[in-house]
């Protein structure tokens, strides 16, 4: 570790940060109009918005202080934690590329180095980025290690490998075997070994020790902080609503990308604090929410806007999603005293990584306690492991329940694949379905 | 050279007339030694002939080809497909088509599904895969009764004779030494997705294997992908006077050991070792540079001057490696041509003029 590099980093982290952000603030004063259809916005967007440029902010410093990973959603980050990484999402990266309407350039740069528009948006938009250097966030640290889980896709191990082959640098990958029943005693005994096994590889890359009480610690921050952003998913059971979904996809961040960490913990008691607030008060994330509906599937970024304001200029609210629940879903197994076969049950059995049977039943579960009317259902091109079935689960769920449902072909980052009028149509038809109903 | 393949519908029509329990195997990885140590015969499903129609009301156009006509297949609930459907874990499409089947569509016959590990491997992963193959003995045993150690060493010992005799056919390819054209070859090759192991054997066994090499092809390549290029596409190879002389192919010889086996002894300890030593492999996510070295090692050893990427439209773990693989391979000055399928049997004139000037081009090669 360079002294040199130690004290800028500090510096940045004291001083730098917090005046950049200050500085931000100054220049978003002005603030936008809420479109009339919505109830006032969130105050803690702002503390949300001040934590991720921070983490981006500090990323630019942080070589030559801390080792850094690259890491998928839906990794158990809890044990590189323990190791002191600092930890980047390139499928949160992505997603900020996509909602600013640049993941076509950023696919673009990754065909034209020869990777075919046939793969995952997200891939495409961080292999752009590796290839070209290219990112709204300023610039991002080179990583040491890559650290996956094919729990959320087998996507991410061949795009990880990619990446590792090109920069010749480290990979763990952590084998989730899909749940195509239940899980097996030695489903759970083979991921509990691998987490163990991993060990003196990031001892090695890191330069550091393990402490397993360390670990603990983290554990149990991660878990409590799952609890409450569960517990923040649940207001949104309320009527009216506190929220929208399109803030929840937002919100959704330091939940997937500093989960274990103090500031996450915090931020998540803020949140939870006004939402409450909102609910006591009757406070809703519409201005008049008279239908409330559920989302399927990972948000279509480029269009988070668009949609949050063609629903609620006709009412419609979206209370829950699988999506956003998949960071809440599990958490429950996490155990201390028991942290690798619990962490193999947290992470063995998430929602992309269990069967559809399971993922029927949840969907029943949350479309009956959210009360919810319609079913907006985005089958994208980029996720197989989340669009292979909608079309069978669509057809039980509006069968069983009698639920008007749409599916949107769409992609999550990629904007060149949206089809604006034929998204129009299949949103009015739906539109019109669910308030004839 | 003239081998007699019975064709694949009335060969499986006639087996299961004849009450041969039949299980229809998804691609790609299983161990078809248990299933056959409970006389049970795998018929797998790559990709069944005919339109797909009634898959597209259950799955996205972006979809493969590959598990599109499986579904197809499926769905028209053939009578061949007599015992249930077994889904290797191969990719996230495949996955997830298995539960769509047993969970939401519904057939009336057993779904199985058989998790094949992925990564890098070490010894957590082979006393994983160990467990896998004991829990779906006795999975199979809750149907089929307790498993007959002996038969399950027999059924070892003939995977085993198929294996070497598969492995010395193909030495006698890359070598010039087997006098089967493209067509044939590969026939033969895929015979082995539907012919009982003792057929399968039989007919491996009458495959000549010349002691000398024959007057060798004008050109010579090797294949890439999931399967094996069209019949037309064969054809025009043969036509054209090219020799396919080695694959990458995950429907040949990625399912083939790296190298010869001893004979079993114990016969979960020689499946278990055999998927360990099976070829790096996309779908298992094995390391790119593990199967750089394989196909460039392979390419040698068939003196091949050029490869052909045959690729399965939408195909994801294919289509991530394709990058490199090509990249580096072109780095290396040997030529490379990539064609995309869809599975259907036309052969585009674009894709023929692609062919031809890919073989012209290694026509002017002074063979490697």
């Amino acid at each position: 570790m360079s002294v040199r590099a130690e004290l800028k980093y500090k510096i940045m982290k004291d001083y730098g940060a917090p005046a950049i952000m200050a500085l931000q603030d100054i220049k978003k004063r002005k603030k936008r109009p809420v479109p009339e259809a919505f109830g006032p916005p969130l105050e803690s967007n702002k503390r949300l918005k001040e934590i991720l440029s921070r983490h981006y902010f500090l990323s630019r410093y942080v070589s030559g202080v801390k080792k850094v990973a690259w890491v998928t959603s839906g990794a158990p980050v809890e044990l590189l934690r323990a190791f002191d990484f600092y930890t980047i999402y390139p499928e949160n990266h992505s997603a900020l590329v996509g909602a600013k309407k640049q993941g076509g350039d950023y696919c673009g740069i990754a065909e034209g180095s020869g990777f075919s528009q046939d793969i995952c948006s997200y891939a495409r938009i961080d292999l752009g980025h590796m290839l070209s250097g290219k990112t709204p966030a300023g610039k991002l640290p080179k990583p040491d290690l890559l650290f996956c889980s094919n729990n959320i896709c087998q996507t991410v191990l061949y795009w990880y490998k990619a990446i590792a082959h090109e920069l010749n640098i480290p990979l763990i990958h952590f084998d989730a075997p899909f749940v195509t029943t239940e899980q097996t005693e030695a489903d759970v005994n083979y991921m509990a070994q691998q987490l163990q096994d991993m060990i003196p590889i990031l001892e090695r890359v890191s330069g550091r020790v393990f402490y397993l009480e360390i670990f603990e610690e983290i554990l149990k921050r991660s878990m409590e902080t799952s609890k409450t952003w569960g517990a923040i998913l649940d207001a949104m059971k309320a009527q009216p609503a506190p929220m929208t979904i399109f803030d929840a996809f937002g919100h959704l961040a330091p939940i997937v990308s500093l989960r274990g960490l103090p500031v996450a913990q915090d931020y998540y008691h803020i949140l939870m604090d006004e939402v409450d607030n909102r609910v006591t008060q009757g406070i809703g994330a519409i201005s008049d929410e008279k239908y409330r509906l559920i989302w399927d599937n990972i948000a279509i970024w480029y269009k988070v806007r668009f949609l949050a304001t063609f629903f609620a200029e006709r009412k419609m609210n979206f209370v829950t999603a699988t999506y956003t629940n998949a960071w809440a879903e599990t958490t429950g197994h996490l155990n201390v005293k028991d942290p690798w076969k619990s962490m193999a049950k947290t992470y063995g059995q998430i929602i992309l990584n269990n069967n559809l049977k399971h993922r029927l039943g949840l969907m029943t579960k949350m479309i009956k306690t959210y009360a919810v009317d319609g079913m907006v259902m985005h089958s994208t091109r980029s996720c197989k492991p989340y669009s292979v079935g909608q079309f069978d689960l669509r057809k039980a769920i509006t069968a069983d329940l009698d639920l008007p449902a749409v599916i949107l072909d769409a992609d999550i980052a990629d904007e060149r694949v949206w089809s604006e009028q034929q998204i129009h149509t299949r949103l009015e038809a739906f539109c019109e379905t669910l308030e004839g109903s | 050279m003239n081998l007699s393949i019975p064709e694949r519908s009335e060969y499986l029509k006639i087996l299961s007339d004849s009450d041969q329990k039949i299980m229809g195997v998804l691609p790609a990885l299983y161990p078809r030694e248990l299933l056959w140590a409970f006389d049970l015969h795998a018929a797998e499903i790559w990709d069944p002939p005919g339109d797909i129609l009634h898959a597209n009301a259950h799955l996205q156009t972006t979809i493969c080809p590959v598990v599109k006509k499986s579904l197809e297949f499926i769905l028209k609930e053939p009578d061949v497909i007599n015992t249930g459907y077994l889904f290797p874990h191969t990719c996230d499409s495949l996955q997830n088509l298995g539960t769509q089947v047993k969970d939401l569509i519904g057939v009336s016959l057993p779904v199985y599904t058989f998790y094949n590990p992925k990564g890098s491997f070490n010894n957590t992963t082979t006393k994983y895969y160990r467990e896998i193959l004991q829990n779906f003995q006795s999975m199979l045993e809750v149907s089929y009764g307790t498993l007959d150690s002996e038969k399950l060493q027999a059924a070892c010992l003939l995977g085993h004779r198929i294996d070497s005799r598969l492995m010395d056919i193909q030495e006698a390819r890359q070598t010039d030494r087997l006098l089967l054209g493209n067509q044939e070859y590969f026939q033969l090759m895929r015979a082995q997705e539907y012919l009982l192991p003792k057929d399968y054997m039989s007919l491996l066994e009458q495959v000549e294997i010349l002691d000398q090499p024959s007057e060798g092809a004008k050109a010579r390549i090797l294949v890439s992908g999931i399967l094996p290029p069209s019949p037309q596409i064969l054809d025009f190879l043969d036509k054209l006077g090219v020799s396919i002389v080695a694959d990458d192919l995950l429907a040949g010889s990625r399912r083939l050991p790296k190298f010869p086996m001893d004979p079993p002894d114990s016969p979960l300890d020689y499946l278990t070792d055999r998927f360990f030593i099976l070829p790096p492999c996309s779908t298992r996510g094995g390391d790119l540079d593990e199967r750089l070295h394989q196909l460039n090692k392979r390419s040698k050893s068939s003196k091949a001057q050029g490869v052909l990427f045959d690729l399965v439209k939408f195909c994801e773990p294919e289509l991530f490696d394709h990058r490199l693989l090509v990249k580096t391979l072109r780095e290396q000055k040997i030529p490379v041509l990539t064609l995309e399928t869809e599975l259907d049997s036309h052969l585009s004139g674009q894709d023929k003029t692609r062919i031809e000037a890919f073989i012209e081009l290694l026509f002017e090669m002074v063979p490697r």
